[in-house]
């Protein structure tokens, strides 16, 4: 099958599958369980089979008029390897909730916004119109609203949806404000027309335009500033948290960096301003993991972390790896994110405080659950080990050696919060009553392959490098290395600096309760983690003041026929004043 | 057919129909029988049908002629343009919808046949309002359509609160008319006709006659466009009204007095350039004053009026930048605002169509007129499915998000805006965008309250919706997400209504 077949199919189908569950008003739901499943691996091999298709040209295209541009589609290996990621990780997610949301009600309006959103990941990588890349980007926001306030009589729920509609939204006005900008500049809305020329756009318009880019892939990353609606997003359920706020949306803003780099990386201080992005976002959220005691919220930081870890690979100047990374965290990540679904499912609760000794009841899960917690903490040799420590030699050969340091010692900050995570939930003895039944059977299936991805998944860095260097980006320089260049890259000494910071890391778990004196000298810093370090006061304090802004407008609204009239004539005398003043 | 009678059959056919309507309503109210009223209801989908025939044959004629076709009625003349073709399908396509959705809706209420008869008198006065060439019969068929709607507005005359609505609407109204007169007459004062093409020269850029003259068609008009702060009769018409009524002011009304405005505007802007900004920072004005309003009301319909003061500016900003420095940058923004008008008319109508079954099937069915209020959307999309889901796709089309009509009709805007490329006119594309965002905070706790398990008393207390008010709904909807994947599909028209704002009259 050719790509201007298979990418309308990648997209379509699951939209169409939308529909179909939609229209059946949740009368079937053996149905909608298994029409999900089947759309989304259908999708799935729709992306599989448009592997050896990955070209520069353009698949499919669609001509729309001059304002609208030609909705082109292009299968190149960066959208390739992302809509492999959205749409097999979509449909593990999609088989997880089969017993995850048994029984649910409102089901058809859940397998909806997951198709629509598998969709439209795929379209958002595929694209090379700008309009597009903003179309698909915002039904992203859509659907992780919908999904998140999913159980809307909770308010938790419904404003954590809300919020991240809104802050996502916000980093969006960036997108859009470049992307208009990018169209007036070179009258074309193809994004390949300006990599091709990056100079036709004035200094000072691309680095607005890079600066601007910035602002909307760190609000969809959850990235400093803008980390505060990804906590409160996972409200949501947990294959919901797997799918878009681990596996792909969030991986939306590295994937605009990654698509823009070779445009941007000649702007004065954008590299930089990149790294100092990753580098505090993956430094505060690693303080907060460490500090919680919710499940979900301990895994939503962490992925704010190693989204950070991303960042800062592509500040420094290597592309490759921080796909890599994207790779290996799409795998654990959402193996972890399911893991703790299933956990949270038979168990009852989100607090690990409550939890304890649920290995015992559980044994699948657990080893399911500490494969994705090695794999995030680095620990050799799964898939997380590998594409950190390139990530970490990247940034060693910077210039800036203080960010390389930070960064080493957050692998040390992720190892001890990721032992004390999985200590708390699977080990020691139960801290409440808690009944655990076992994991149901699709819960199962759906963990299986991401465990043995994150064990292996390493292994097709050839692959990758092919996919990814073949000539279908021929703007981006990529670093790409093969297995054994990989090795050379890694076994080095250089490696065993963060591999002793991680042991560290770990011994500190271990050996907490000697350690406790120290512990209680943090307390400071437990209070800032909880805060979100001022941020929430500062989401807090604009929704405050936009309200009572608007309150305090309504006595605009008199009521009184008269004053209404008598403002008519205000507006008359303004205009003729200003007139007056001005001619 | 010859396109001339097709042009003056679209004007005549309407406002022939609307006393033949009210007499055959009248029939079954004389005779006790419900046999006229039927006739009546049908008739009045029939003509509004037949008219959207019309509209088409004459369409069909003129499109890709990218000029007008003008023609005379007696010695008056009218034209047939972009603005024309575009004002016709709007009407068509929302009188259709709203004929059929009022049929339950408005069923046994005391004056039935006065509503139909008065909404096809409103259909024929914005089709003459878009044909009209010269000043005068513009004010004429504005006026025309003003008095069709006062009634409408306060429709339910037993109610305190809707004859206090109708009669600020109809003074305030009256005072914008006046006005535009004045504006009127003044320009007729310098230029000595009222044919618009000869206006083309007559005024300098010094003359003081110009500015007066500009500024009281601009505050005039605006009465009835909602221009902040002219827009105060605003939340209390739009929610009073029949739902119907309703979807046909915000969808229709408002924006006629906006064309009205801009064919004006466009000939003295071909002096000077100031009148573009002055709509451009109104546009801002309105979209920043009208999402905070909407942000603290309960009332649905109330919200819903709000919003439509906050799109409405989104159609200023498009044309004022077109009028601003469309000389250099193209007609794109003017464009948009034609497209903005047309998805607003989709997506509003679909809005108030679906607040207002709401409103029906759990208050008004059972003779409650009390409005409808957020509490009461608790749950409701368990019973209503169909309602709650479009009412959905509504919403977030006016919020802007994709994949519906709302979102390419903001976009184009934009596009236009930034093609200024001045710092200024960025920071106006930062700034809708953010006020589009703030929109959301409002339209999305209403989806969220739909789809709550926890019915509120009203819903679990409600009545089944009847299928004439769910079809045309879906018609809407239909448009609203096929404009949303396919942009370019009303480009044939909204792109000859822009292209006058550069080249009045092809010259």
């Amino acid at each position: 099958m050719s790509s201007n077949l298979l990418i309308p199919l990648i997209i379509g189908v699951p939209w169409l599958g939308a529909l179909i569950i939609l229209l059946d008003k949740d009368r079937h739901e053996k149905l909608q369980h298994s029409l999900a499943v089947i759309i989304s691996l259908a999708a799935a091999a729709a992306a599989v089979l448009l592997i050896p298709q990955t070209s520069k040209e353009v698949a499919f295209s669609v001509k729309m008029g001059s304002a609208f541009g030609n909705f082109s589609f292009v299968a190149d290996g960066l959208g390739v390897f992302l809509t492999l990621i959205a749409t097999i990780i979509g449909s593990l997610a999609v088989i997880f909730s089969v017993n995850y949301m048994h029984g649910e009600e409102g089901l058809g309006r859940y397998y909806a916004y997951v198709l629509f959103f598998i969709g439209a990941m795929s379209g958002l990588v595929l694209t090379s119109n700008m309009l597009l890349i903003f179309f698909f980007w915002e039904i992203t926001a859509l659907c992780s609203y919908g999904l998140i306030s999913f159980h809307n009589d909770d308010p938790k729920a419904v404003r954590g949806g809300i919020k991240a509609l809104i802050i996502t939204s916000v980093g969006g006005v960036g997108l859009l404000a470049g992307a208009l900008l990018l169209f007036v500049y070179t009258q074309s809305y193809d994004l390949n027309v300006f990599l091709s020329n990056p100079s036709v756009l004035p200094a000072k318009m691309l680095a607005f335009l890079g600066f601007m880019f910035l602002v909307a892939a760190a609000a969809k990353s959850a990235q400093f500033p803008f980390q505060t609606w990804l906590p409160d997003a996972m409200e949501a359920p947990s294959p919901i948290s797997a799918l878009i706020h681990a596996a792909t949306m969030v991986n939306a803003g590295v994937y605009l960096l990654a698509r823009f780099f070779p445009a941007f990386a000649g702007i004065p201080y954008w590299k930089e301003a990149v790294m100092a992005v990753g580098v505090l976002s993956a430094f505060l959220a690693a303080i907060m993991a460490l500090f919680s005691n919710d499940l979900k919220r301990v895994l939503a930081y962490s992925t704010v972390s190693q989204l950070g870890y991303m960042f800062y690979a592509i500040g420094t100047g290597d592309v490759f790896s921080s796909q890599f990374h994207l790779f290996s965290h799409s795998i654990f990540k959402a193996l972890l994110f399911l893991g703790a679904g299933a956990v949270i499912h038979c168990v009852g609760t989100r607090d690990m405080t409550k939890m304890g000794g649920v290995g015992k009841k559980m044994p699948y899960v657990q080893w399911m659950f500490i494969i994705g917690a090695l794999a995030l903490a680095g620990i050799p040799v799964l898939n997380g080990f590998w594409s950190k420590e390139l990530i970490l030699e990247a940034g060693a050969a910077t210039d800036v050696k203080v960010l390389y340091w930070i960064m080493v010692f957050v692998a040390g900050l992720t190892a001890l919060y990721t032992c004390r995570m999985v200590w708390m939930v699977f080990f020691g003895e139960p801290r409440s009553d808690y009944h655990a039944h076992r994991a149901g059977a699709a819960m199962k299936i759906a963990l299986a392959p991401l465990a043995a991805g994150a064990l292996v998944s390493w292994l097709s860095i050839d692959w990758f490098s092919k996919l990814l260097n073949s000539g279908s980006l021929p703007f981006h320089t990529l670093k790409a290395l093969d297995l054994t260049e990989m090795f050379h890259e890694v076994f080095t000494l250089q490696t065993l600096i963060p591999l002793a910071v991680i042991a560290v890391g770990i011994l500190c778990w271990f050996f907490r309760a000697k350690l406790a004196g120290i512990t209680k000298l943090f307390g400071w810093l437990r209070y800032l983690a909880d805060h979100s370090f001022g941020f929430e006061g500062i989401n807090t304090g604009i929704v405050k003041a936009t309200q009572n802004c608007a309150e305090g407008l309504r006595v605009t609204q008199t009521g009184i026929l008269g004053l209404n009239i008598l403002a008519v004539l205000c507006t008359i005398i303004i205009l003729f004043s200003l007139f007056a003043i001005g001619v | 057919m010859d396109i001339n009678f097709l042009i003056k059959s679209m004007l005549f056919l309407p406002l022939v129909a609307s006393p033949i309507v009210y007499l055959l309503g009248r029939s079954s109210v004389r005779k006790g029988t419900f046999l006229g009223m039927s006739f009546a209801k049908m008739f009045t989908v029939l003509i509004i049908l037949l008219e959207g025939c019309l509209t088409y044959f004459t369409a069909k004629d003129w499109i890709g002629t990218s000029s007008s076709i003008y023609t005379n009625i007696g010695t008056v003349l009218i034209g047939f343009d972009g603005v024309s073709c575009l004002m016709s399908l709007i009407v068509v396509i929302l009188g259709f919808c709203v004929t059929l959705f009022s049929f339950p809706y408005m069923q046994d209420e005391d004056g039935e046949e006065k509503f139909y008869a008065l909404l096809l008198a409103l259909i024929g006065s914005i089709v003459g309002l878009g044909i009209s060439q010269d000043l005068f019969n513009l004010w004429v068929w504005f006026e025309v359509m003003a008095i069709s709607t006062y009634f409408l507005v306060a429709f339910y005359h037993e109610q305190p609160a809707s004859l206090e609505a109708g009669f600020k609407y109809l003074t305030q109204s009256a005072v914008g008319s006046a006005l535009a007169l004045f504006g009127i007459a003044v320009l007729f004062s310098q230029t000595g006709t009222v044919y618009l093409p000869s206006f083309l020269g007559a005024f300098t850029a010094l003359d003081p006659m110009l500015y007066i003259g500009g500024i009281l068609i601009i505050v005039g008009f605006g009465v009835k466009a909602a221009l902040v702060p002219l827009h105060t009769w605003l939340p209390d018409a739009h929610s009073q009204a029949p739902s119907g009524i309703s979807a046909m002011l915000s969808g229709i009304v408002i924006e006629a007095g906006l064309v009205a405005m801009l064919r004006i505007v466009i000939v003295l802007n071909e002096v000077t350039h100031i009148w573009g900004l002055i709509l451009l920072v109104l546009g801002c004005v309105n979209i920043l004053i009208g999402n905070l309003m909407a942000l603290r009301q309960t009332e649905v319909k109330r919200l819903l009026a709000y919003s439509s003061i906050a799109q409405v500016g989104y159609m200023l900003v498009g044309f004022g930048v077109t009028l601003y420095i469309g000389f250099t940058t193209g007609i794109t923004g003017a464009a948009g605002g034609y497209f903005h008008m047309f998805t607003h008319a989709l997506m509003k109508g679909l809005a108030f169509l679906a607040a207002g079954a709401l409103l029906y099937v759990l208050h008004l069915a059972k003779g409650n007129h009390s409005p409808l209020v957020l509490d009461d959307l608790n749950g409701a999309s368990k019973k209503y499915p169909a309602v709650a889901l479009m009412f959905s796709v509504a919403l977030l089309g006016l919020g802007g998000l994709p994949p519906m009509a709302g979102f390419m009709s903001k976009w184009q805007i934009l596009v236009g805006v930034a093609q200024g490329q001045t710092a200024w006119l960025i920071a106006v594309v930062i700034f809708v965008g953010l006020n589009s965002i703030l929109s959301l905070a409002y339209y999305a706790p209403i989806i969220n309250r739909m789809y709550r398990h926890e019915q509120s008393e009203v819903v679990t207390a409600g009545e089944a919706v009847s299928s004439w008010m769910i079809t045309p709904m879906v018609v809407l909807t239909i448009g609203i997400l096929l404009l949303g994947v396919w942009p370019s599909l009303i480009s044939k028209i909204t792109v000859p209504a822009a292209n006058i704002f550069l080249s009045p009259f092809g010259f």
